[in-house]
């Protein structure tokens, strides 16, 4: 591993990285996806649970990057259960990596050509975006999370903002009852919800980065990292359904935007509220896209112990191809939940397999 | 080594050019139209395109929709030399038997590019409310990207596009709806809008709804009660009159202000009251399979006017009299919407049955299929409580 001390990130900085990896498709299309599952307005309560589970999941997964603070999950998983197992693995979770990058972008593009680059080509709307990622991932780590930093609170001000704007067509009534109809529709949409939050698994790799004074706050840092995507969330889906209700959500590809496109406040400057919005969803996007990427590319130069550059490019048309592959919006979204179901294994089964694994040798010795 | 860098310079210097070419797709504003309401009507008369006849012939509805534009040869104001133009809207009208078949039909007609993001109003006229299911009529409204969630929708008595008509040549009627439509801050006899955004919901909710009336003649548009959509059929039902919407407007509690007219007793004269504020809370109650429903009506308002001579209102005796006076005005707007909606339309149009989802959510997962069915037996009683806090700088 590059232990060059440039390669080093702040608390905060870990931090920031996992709220922007988090925040991403799911602002645009959660209220949609856990509404079709919950079908009762109990619907934040099922985004709430999906936080805590993935809570539950980031600081198991974060134990176990504790046992091995110097070494990232690529390098330590081979000791835990051996060399061909360990590599089987690395290549599974490179494999995901990339293809959660590939995913975003194509979101990306198909939400831009449809309200904002109304008859660009798909490819010239990628492109340009995968070339400014790849030169910010070729700056390493730290250029990744000074970006994020400064991502990051244009992101909070500007959401809370757009959403608190929808207040004037918010209904309570569309909200209520709580719980009416027992506890179990809203446990169905527990798992939908959990894959929204599908980010703090980078925490295998970010242990590794962080100073070394500082990576016994790693649990804080995902616990945190947590927390403010999961408020994010539940106004968004507070809001979204307020204005809407639970049968006007379904029916929406994308209910968020719609929701910002239903209102106009009088007097105001601006009508199109949806371009704010679409603006800091782009930016979560981008920086969901090369965390994404880079943890790809840094696996395959570790796994293979070469240098990082050839990778970086090597992937790029790889990441394209994937892109490009789903058909259309439905095949898209299927996608998106493959990638999901392939992330509870894992990123919810087997670092936990292996925390067990390496708690027994580790008392052996 | 230098000269290399030079072309280097030189090549970055094409290169900066190419993003620096502007909006790409950019449309000059001169050359659009923008839509700013739409009308849709049910077509019977006769018809002269082969396309049409076609239509009628595989006895598929016609519909005509009529697009109400503004150019820049429209908005031309005073201070240009010569005449002015006769309107400052440009209607126009095609027909077809999809939505977006005949929009594009328009092409044929105008110079002007059509723009939807401005569009504020859709009106529809009343026979094809009651002929086509609204959720097929209004399909592509609700799919389009262009035309925005928050406009409006209107129902129209007789024609449609009558509605987009109006006298007052430098009058926009599309943009007249909407300002009307903000009347609901000051009268009870105007419904709370109704955005495409919400209609949404109601369409998928198969809950009955209400939307505003507008009639139009002779180019003078005034709104007239409310059309009554059938939750099932997502068609029209038939119309409220202004009266049964002040009632409707009691039960739900969503009026924002508003007068009620009472009559003093002993003289007959006219008392009026300015309501500051109403609330309503619809109390469902569950016994076994019965089902009924308390209405509690609570305001606070003003005397705004009173005729009666003999009475001061600075005394609280006839405070307390007024009060009664208009509490049971009130009443009886209520019971006269109830009559309304419960028997003669037989649809739930008041939100009697969110109460019921959010207050017996298990009862209401087994009858909500044949709600505005078990709406129009459920006994509703009525509650009113109205509080007079002042009666305005004359104390007569």
């Amino acid at each position: 591993m590059n232990s060059s001390s440039k390669d080093k990130i702040t608390t905060s900085q870990a931090v920031v990285i996992i709220i922007n990896y988090i925040l991403a498709t799911g602002i645009l299309t959660l209220p949609r996806a856990s509404v079709e599952k919950v079908k009762t307005p109990d619907v934040w309560i099922s985004v709430f649970l999906g936080g805590i589970v993935a809570m539950i999941a980031g600081v198991i997964i974060v134990k176990l990057s504790q046992q091995f603070p110097d070494k990232t999950f690529y390098q330590y998983n081979q000791e835990i259960i051996g060399k061909w197992l360990g590599w089987l693995i690395s290549a599974c979770v490179i494999v995901y990596f990339f293809t959660i990058s590939a995913f975003e972008v194509r979101i990306m593009a198909e939400v831009t050509s449809l309200f904002l680059l109304e008859g660009t080509p798909t490819w010239a709307i990628i492109l340009p975006f995968l070339w400014v990622g790849l030169y910010l991932i070729s700056g390493g780590i730290n250029s990744i999370a000074r970006l994020f930093e400064i991502i990051f609170p244009i992101t909070f001000v500007i959401f809370l903002l757009v959403a608190f704007l929808s207040l004037g067509i918010f209904e309570i009534d569309n909200l209520r009852p709580v719980l009416g109809l027992g506890v179990m529709p809203m446990l169905k949409g527990i798992k939908t919800a959990t894959l929204a939050f599908l980010g703090p698994e980078i925490m295998l790799l970010l242990v590794a980065f962080m100073y070394p004074s500082d990576k016994s706050k790693a649990v804080k840092v995902v616990l945190v990292g947590i927390t403010i995507p999961l408020l994010f969330y539940v106004i968004t889906v507070v809001m979204v359904i307020g204005a809407l209700s639970i049968e006007g959500v379904m029916t929406r590809t994308w209910p968020t935007i719609e929701l910002m496109r239903s209102f106009e406040i009088p007097g105001l400057i601006f009508e199109r509220f949806e371009s704010f919005l679409l603006v800091i969803w782009i930016m979560q996007i981008f920086a969901t896209f090369t965390i994404t990427y880079y943890a790809a590319v840094l696996g395959l130069a570790q796994l293979f112990k070469k240098s990082i550059h050839p990778f970086l490019y090597g992937l790029l048309p790889i990441i394209y191809i994937i892109a490009m592959t789903p058909k259309n919006v439905n095949d898209l979204f299927k996608f998106g939940d493959k990638i999901g179901h392939a992330a509870l294994i894992l990123f919810g089964v087997i670092p936990v397999a292996l925390l067990l694994i390496s708690k027994l040798k580790g008392d052996k010795t | 080594m230098k000269r290399k860098h030079r072309y280097v310079r030189f090549f970055l210097l094409i290169l900066v050019s190419l993003p620096l070419t502007g909006c790409w797709s950019s449309k000059e504003i001169e050359d659009l139209g923008l839509i700013v309401g739409t009308s849709l009507d049910l077509e019977t008369g006769d018809v002269s395109s082969e396309e049409q006849q076609d239509a009628r012939y595989a006895n598929r509805d016609l519909l005509t929709i009529t697009n109400q534009l503004i150019t820049s040869e429209t908005t031309v104001s005073g201070t240009k030399e010569g005449s002015l133009p006769e309107k400052a809207y440009k209607n126009v009208s095609e027909t077809s038997d999809a939505v977006l078949p005949t929009l594009r039909n328009m092409l044929l007609k105008i110079d002007k590019r059509s723009f939807a993001e401005h569009s504020k109003v859709i009106i529809i006229g009343e026979e094809l409310a009651s002929t086509i299911n609204l959720k097929q009529s209004l399909d592509f409204f609700l799919r389009e990207l262009e035309i925005r969630p928050s406009g409006l929708l209107l129902i129209a008595q007789n024609r449609a596009s009558q509605a987009l008509e109006t006298n007052e040549p430098t009058k926009i009627p599309a943009f007249q709806l909407v300002e009307m439509m903000e009347g609901h801050e000051r009268t009870t006899k105007i419904l709370p809008p109704m955005t495409i955004a919400k209609l949404e919901g109601k369409l998928y909710s198969n809950s009955s709804f209400l939307l505003q009336n507008v009639t139009a003649e002779d180019g003078e548009v005034k709104f007239a009660g409310a059309a009554v959509i059938d939750g099932k059929t997502k068609k029209l039902r038939g119309f409220l009159n202004e009266g049964d919407l002040e009632g409707n407007a009691w039960i739900t509690g969503d009026g924002k202000g508003g007068l009620v007219k009472g009559f003093d007793e002993q003289s007959g004269s006219p008392i009026v009251y300015e309501i500051i504020s109403m609330k309503s809370k619809i109390v469902p109650h569950v016994d076994g399979d019965q089902i009924s429903f308390t209405v509690k009506i609570q305001s606070e308002g003003r005397i705004a006017e009173h005729w009666v001579l003999l009475d001061k209102a600075s005394d609280n005796r006839f405070l307390k009299k007024a009060e009664k006076v208009f509490e049971k005005e009130i009443e009886r707007l209520v019971k006269n919407t109830l009559e309304k909606t419960q028997h003669e339309f037989q649809t739930d149009v008041s939100g009697f049955g969110t109460k019921l989802r959010i207050h017996y959510p298990k009862v209401w997962q087994k009858i909500k299929k044949d709600w505005d069915q078990t709406f129009s037996e459920v006994p509703i009683t009525c509650e009113v409580d109205v509080t007079i806090k002042d009666y305005g700088t004359s104390g007569d």
